[in-house]
């Protein structure tokens, strides 16, 4: 068990909780490398995937994480809703719990609402990425991915690239990553970091950091979060922040590229590097994250639902 | 309120405070038929018809002045009116405060302001309308200035907005001298605020709410300083809230300006590391900053900067604030708080006297606004509130009589209770 009803950011995640959920993980994987992929541990357990943001990977990543595990889970997104009528969030979160729900997932384009629903149930609730501000359970699957290839955490050095500001993954992986005892770097221009980052380290070209990092985490530009466009152009991305085959070839040996997916080819990492085969091919993990997500998620419910 | 209360009442033993003259000592108040009829020592008022209020260890000093208030009337009274506005300001011992325009429609018109003023006649205190600089408060066209001064308008806002147009700007304040009347400013650079939830610093990047920075402000005060330096209007910088605008403003009396500004008791209460519970009562405009510009407006109290803490009171309905951060509109009330914030920060933590303490929210706006109100005086109307110093108490939403509870204070200790209200010679509010 967790020592919190609900998973709402990395940073109220203690490290007992991350640990648990990490080696639990391992057996899922197990599980969903099997022939028949499913098992009988939630049998009668209701999750709601409740997602008001658009999501691909993240709500399909949870509703297998649930089926394998035998749960039922319903997908419910506002635009087949009652939510186009006005009614408010409070109020369709009461509605689900009438149903006799076991466990909420949210998504939700809104900084903090995660948080603020957490506080009107008493069910567990799972934060599946809120606005800018967290997205815990993909923190957790970059830690199982990173923990998968190094074995270890202590002292990896990791450098995040691109929008953080924006970034509700940036958020939460600096902090687990950091509690975890790695070195962590922003990689990032001025109109993407806060005001005042003296408290950080941060450097502002991926040059600065690609022979030495053992992880190079590159966000995805969101250009759907901004809504002033401060950046000036691609051209000027691809100069100073873009993964490309030069820079990937200078890249120390173990050293591994993380996504959250999905990418913007041409932006944050070219298409080369994207399609590459051969011994650098290996550096890109995009694809393992995504595996090691499912893993993740049917850890996470089994501990908050088992 | 009961309307059948009495009409004598005699204060006994309470410790007087007298900000106007700056003078303290223990005294009972009888006010008879509505006028503060005696003050002295051991009076022996007669006649049956006399309520007796036991002040022995509190305060008494005259009703306090609330020059910032949203009234919400007309136009909006699902969240509050006249009526409940100034029976929430009552109790939070204020028995003027000043309504701001922002209504619908606004006060930018004689009939609103006589609407205003004839609909407040009955009210639990006194309500003077700031009527405002443009009309529609669309930051276009001056309203008729000089009517709106002669219907019984205090002075002059466009508040909740601030003219973008500095032209415009430079003429309301040219204009503004030929009738004497204080210009109450909203300061807010909308290129810099657009889309802003909190203040923009370590706190609104750790929370993922997109930040308004302090320049928001600080842009459109040295601009505004600039202007009234020009035209020598009277400008009153409303909830400054930020280091840059306490340092200006300074600079700027100094240098001959007739400027003054007031400080909200949630922008001295708080910092913007409160926001990390995402309490939607919390969303206020201008945001509550950092604890560096918290420790500046201490400081501008201290120093004498800042000549008046307002409310701001800014009732919104449930469904407005129980949403999700962004969604949730801008404002906390505060009439009922707005002595036992303050007081609890400034005189408890930071042991500012409490007669200069006091002067904020009575002589000193009243001041500002040129109105005859705030003091203490024989022969007049008796204003006047009686204070429970060593109270202490939890806010609880429940314990607001504003139709509207949004308050940011909710959950929160504060020192200091209003016992009674005498407001227009009337006993208008005891505690419970």
């Amino acid at each position: 068990m967790l020592s919190k009803k609900s998973i709402l950011d990395a940073d109220s995640l203690s490290l007992e909780d991350i640990k648990l959920i990490l080696s639990n993980a391992d057996s899922f994987l197990e599980i969903s490398r099997r022939d028949v992929k499913k098992v009988p541990t939630l049998r009668g357990k209701t999750v709601i995937n409740l997602f008001f943001e658009p999501s691909t990977r993240t709500k399909t990543s949870f509703e297998i994480a649930a089926k394998r595990l035998s749960a039922d889970i319903i997908n419910f997104s506002p635009s087949t809703s009652s939510l186009k009528k006005g009614e408010s969030i409070i109020d369709t979160i009461k509605t689900i719990l009438s149903m006799k729900v076991d466990l909420i997932v949210i998504r939700h384009s809104d900084s903090g609402t995660v948080k603020m629903v957490d506080r009107f149930v008493d069910i567990p609730v799972i934060n599946a990425g809120d606005g800018k501000y967290q997205h815990p359970t993909q923190a957790l699957l970059d830690l199982y991915t990173i923990k998968k290839r190094f074995g270890k955490f202590e002292g990896l050095k990791v450098a995040i690239v691109g929008d953080f500001l924006d970034s509700r993954v940036a958020r939460s992986d600096m902090n687990l990553f950091e509690k975890m005892g790695m070195d962590v770097t922003i990689v990032s221009p001025t109109m993407f970091l806060p005001e005042d980052f003296s408290g950080m380290k941060v450097k502002h070209c991926i040059d600065d950091v690609i022979e030495d990092a053992d992880i190079v985490y590159m966000l995805r530009m969101q250009f759907e979060r901004q809504d002033r466009k401060f950046y000036p152009s691609v051209m000027e991305y691809n100069r100073f922040l873009t993964l490309n085959m030069d820079r990937l070839g200078k890249m120390k040996p173990g050293s591994i590229v993380m996504h959250p997916g999905p990418v913007n080819r041409g932006i944050e990492i070219t298409d080369e590097v994207m399609d590459t085969s051969g011994e650098l091919a290996e550096k890109i993990v995009i694809e393992e994250q995504v595996t090691f997500g499912v893993a993740v998620r049917m850890a996470i419910l089994y501990l908050m639902l088992g | 309120m009961n309307k059948n209360e009495k009409k004598n009442v005699l204060v006994k033993s309470g410790r007087v405070i007298d900000p106007e003259k700056g003078k303290e000592f223990i005294s009972d108040i009888y006010i008879k038929n509505g006028i503060l009829a005696e003050m002295g020592e051991n009076i022996k008022a007669k006649g049956k018809e006399i309520t007796e209020i036991d002040a022995k260890g509190c305060i008494v000093c005259p009703g306090f002045v609330d020059m910032h208030v949203h009234l919400r009337d007309p136009g909006f009274e699902d969240e509050e009116t006249i009526e409940t506005g100034t029976l929430a300001a009552v109790k939070g011992g204020i028995t003027t405060v000043a309504c701001m325009p922002n209504t619908s429609p606004p006060i930018d018109s004689e009939s609103m302001v006589k609407y205003i003023l004839e609909k407040s006649e009955d009210a639990a205190c006194r309500v003077l309308p700031v009527a405002a600089m443009t009309r529609g408060l669309k930051g276009r066209e001056i309203t008729d200035m000089g009517l709106l001064a002669e219907a019984g308008a205090v002075g002059f806002s466009d508040d909740g907005r601030c003219v973008v147009d500095s032209r415009l700007m430079y003429e309301v304040m040219r204009y503004s001298t030929q009738f004497g009347l204080p210009l109450v400013l909203h300061e807010e650079d909308y290129s810099v605020s657009r889309g802003g939830l909190v203040n923009e610093g370590r706190y609104s990047s750790m929370l993922g709410l997109d930040g308004i920075s302090s320049l928001s402000d600080d842009v459109i005060i040295a601009r505004d300083i600039i202007l009234a330096g020009r035209s020598r209007a009277k400008i009153h910088i409303t909830h400054v809230s930020t280091r840059g605008g306490v340092e200006m403003i300074k600079k700027a009396r100094e240098g001959g300006l007739d400027i003054t500004c007031d400080v909200t008791p949630h922008h001295l209460f708080f910092n913007d590391s409160y926001l990390t519970s995402f309490n939607t009562n919390l969303k206020v405009k201008p945001p509550i900053r950092s604890e560096e510009d918290r420790r500046a407006l201490i400081e501008g109290v201290k120093e004498g900067v800042i000549d008046a803490i307002a409310s701001d009171h800014a009732p919104h309905l449930d469904t407005e604030k129980n949403t999700t951060f962004r969604l949730a509109e801008f404002g906390t009330i505060g009439l009922e708080t707005l002595f036992s914030a303050a007081f609890s920060k400034l005189c408890r933590e930071e042991k500012i006297s409490l007669p200069g303490f006091i002067s904020l929210i009575t002589t000193s706006p009243a001041k500002i606004l040129g109105i005859d109100a705030g003091k203490i005086e024989v022969g007049k109307i008796a204003n006047i509130t009686v204070i429970d110093m060593e109270a202490e108490e939890e806010i609880k939403r429940e314990s607001f009589i504003s139709k509207s509870k949004n308050s940011a204070f909710i959950g929160q200790k504060l020192k200091g209770k209003i016992v009674c209200t005498i407001s227009k010679g009337k006993l208008v509010y005891r505690r419970g």
